[in-house]
Parts: C-alpha cells; structure tokens; sequence
C-alpha cells in the first residue's frame, strides 16, 4: 500500500469514525435514533467480525485456505472466550492450541 | 483537574485490552501498510477492531473495501453517541466537538453510568479516562511494534488477530440475532472468498447486517429481548 492509498484510508476511516462518535452528541440532542437503524446496528459487531476471521484466517499463510492447525485455533480461541468471556485467555489458548496442531499435522 | 476515581474505575477495563493493543502493534509491522500508518492508526482512529481489520486487509484487499470494513466496524459508536447525547447538551460546544472523539467501548460503558454527575464532575471524569485510554493506547500499540519484529515467524502470529476476532465476535454474541448474524456475516465472506479485492468481506458485513436486522425484527415480534 502506498503512502497515498494509506494517508487516504486513514484519513477517511478516521473521519468517518469521528463522524459515529459525535453527530449523535452535535445533532441529537436526547433523540433517539430511528428504530430500524437501530436494529441494523446492533448486530454490526458480530457481522463484520466473522468476515474478517474467515477472510483473515485464508490469508493468514502462504499456503491456500485453512489450515487444520488454524481451525482448531479458532475453536479453541471461540470455546475459552465463552468460558471465560475475556480475551486475554482467548487468544492464549487459541496460539497454544495452534502450536500444538503445527506439531501434530 | 484529574478524576482519581477516573482512574481507579478505568484503570481494570483498560487492562484486558493491553493484549489486544499489542497484538495490533505486532500487526502493524507485518502489515503491508507503511509501518508509521499502522501506528497512526491509533493516533487518528483509536478503535481496536478496525485498526485491526485496516492494518490486517492493508494490501491485500482493495482501498475501499479497507475503508469501508473499518467504517462499518466502528457504526456502532452511533449507539454510543446517540445514549450519550441528553447528557452532552448540558455541556459546552469545545467538548460536545472534542469529547466524542475518544467515545470508545470503555469510555461508554464508564459514562453510561455516570450522566447523573453535575456537568463539571461529568466533563472532568470524561476527560480523565478519554484521555488515559488514548495515550495508553498508543504507548501499548508502540511496544507491540517495537515487539513484533523481534518475535519469531515460527510463533505464527499472524493468526493472532483472526482468535482475536474470534474472541470479540462470541463475546458480542448474546442474543440469538447476534448469531444469525455472525453465521451469515462469515458464510457469505466464506462463498465470496475468491472475489477480487477482497471484496467477500463486504459483502459477507452487508449480509450479516442485514440479516441480524431481520432477526431482531422476528426476535422483537416473538416478544424476545
């Protein structure tokens, strides 16, 4: 990516990011947002991140796809954050449970 | 000036983040993003999951799937500023401009529970932790940089931020709206996989939005919260 194409994305992500946090606050003033919005971004978060694992995961090696190793990784990391609803353990035990696949496959 | 309570109460919901700030640092510096982009992205945009997604897609997918992951991520802060805004009208123009630009989750769910402070108690304890979080975002990204070079290949993480993913998506997931759209969301990321520009983010976020939106109108008529 270069400089202009990063300056560009920033600059717009940063600007729109702005724009989320502090219209509500300058135009609102107490009023709700419109229900069908709201229904449409309450569930974002989950929508988009799933995405990003799936496209993150396939990129995430040289070789294509998903590896065995990441898959588990995954459900580990899915598993220990409903236990334990935080992400530090989360992550820990998905990198342990992918250190150990590598290993095995 | 400073809010010590501020402090004290922001200080345990900033700690589960400094992995997740390291392992954007870590990211910066694989990324195909120029190395002091990625740590701009703390600087300008200070939001986690898209600074996560817009280092992690940087070069692989096209500039405005890029943009438009890490504006779609960071929608949800309309919710934020929409609850916020009764309490914001009593205050003055320079912060109603400048406090919202440090809205993050924490910060929310901090001053969610503090709009019956007079404004001045209010404004001091925003500042505080705006602030505390801001900086210390960025101090917790810069050590991730400074780390992730020194950090062995062999230790693959490059997956880091897919488990990260994986963690905030089942933590945000509890309704069953939420799950719906989580299915959908990566299924059709998942079809749309060989897409060009990456675009099968796009389009996997557009219809997992929508679909949660079906469901919670289903959800809202079943009578389920």
């Amino acid at each position: 990516m270069s400089i202009m194409e990063t300056v560009l994305v920033l600059g717009v992500i940063a600007i729109g990011t702005y724009v989320a946090r502090a219209v509500p606050i300058l135009m609102l003033a107490g009023r709700v947002l419109p229900v069908p919005v709201q229904l449409a971004l309450r569930n974002v978060g989950p929508a988009v991140l799933s995405a990003l694992i799936v496209v993150s995961i396939s990129t995430s090696s040289s070789s294509p796809g998903i590896q065995v190793a990441e898959l588990v990784a995954l459900v580990v990391a899915g598993i220990v954050a409903r236990w334990r609803r935080n992400l530090i353990w989360a992550t820990g035990a998905g990198l342990v449970a992918l250190w150990i696949g590598l290993w095995l496959f | 000036m400073v809010d010590r309570r501020a402090f004290r109460e922001g200080f345990p919901l900033f700690v589960p983040a400094i992995p997740f700030g390291l392992v954007i640092g870590v990211a910066a510096m694989t990324s195909q993003m120029p190395a002091a982009g990625g740590w701009l992205t703390s600087v300008v945009i200070f939001g986690g999951a898209s600074q996560l997604a817009t280092v992690t897609l940087a070069g692989t997918a096209s500039i405005w799937a890029v943009m438009l992951a890490g504006l779609v991520i960071n929608s949800r802060h309309l919710m934020y500023s929409a609850a916020l805004s009764s309490t914001f009208s009593r205050q003055p123009r320079w912060f109603a401009v400048l406090g919202p630009f440090v809205l993050i989750d924490q910060v929310f769910a901090l001053m969610v529970t503090k709009t019956h402070l007079e404004p001045t108690e209010f404004r001091r304890y925003y500042i505080t932790v705006g602030l505390f979080f801001y900086l210390t975002w960025i101090l917790v990204v810069s050590v991730g940089m400074v780390l992730g070079p020194v950090i062995p290949v062999s230790w693959r993480l490059d997956v880091a931020p897919a488990l990260m993913f994986t963690g905030l998506v089942v933590v945000a997931i509890d309704r069953s709206p939420a799950l719906v759209a989580a299915i959908v969301g990566g299924s059709v990321a998942y079809l749309g996989i060989n897409l060009p520009e990456r675009l099968g983010i796009v389009a996997g976020a557009v219809a997992g939005v929508a679909a949660g939106g079906v469901a919670e109108m289903i959800a809202m008529r079943r009578g389920e919260r």
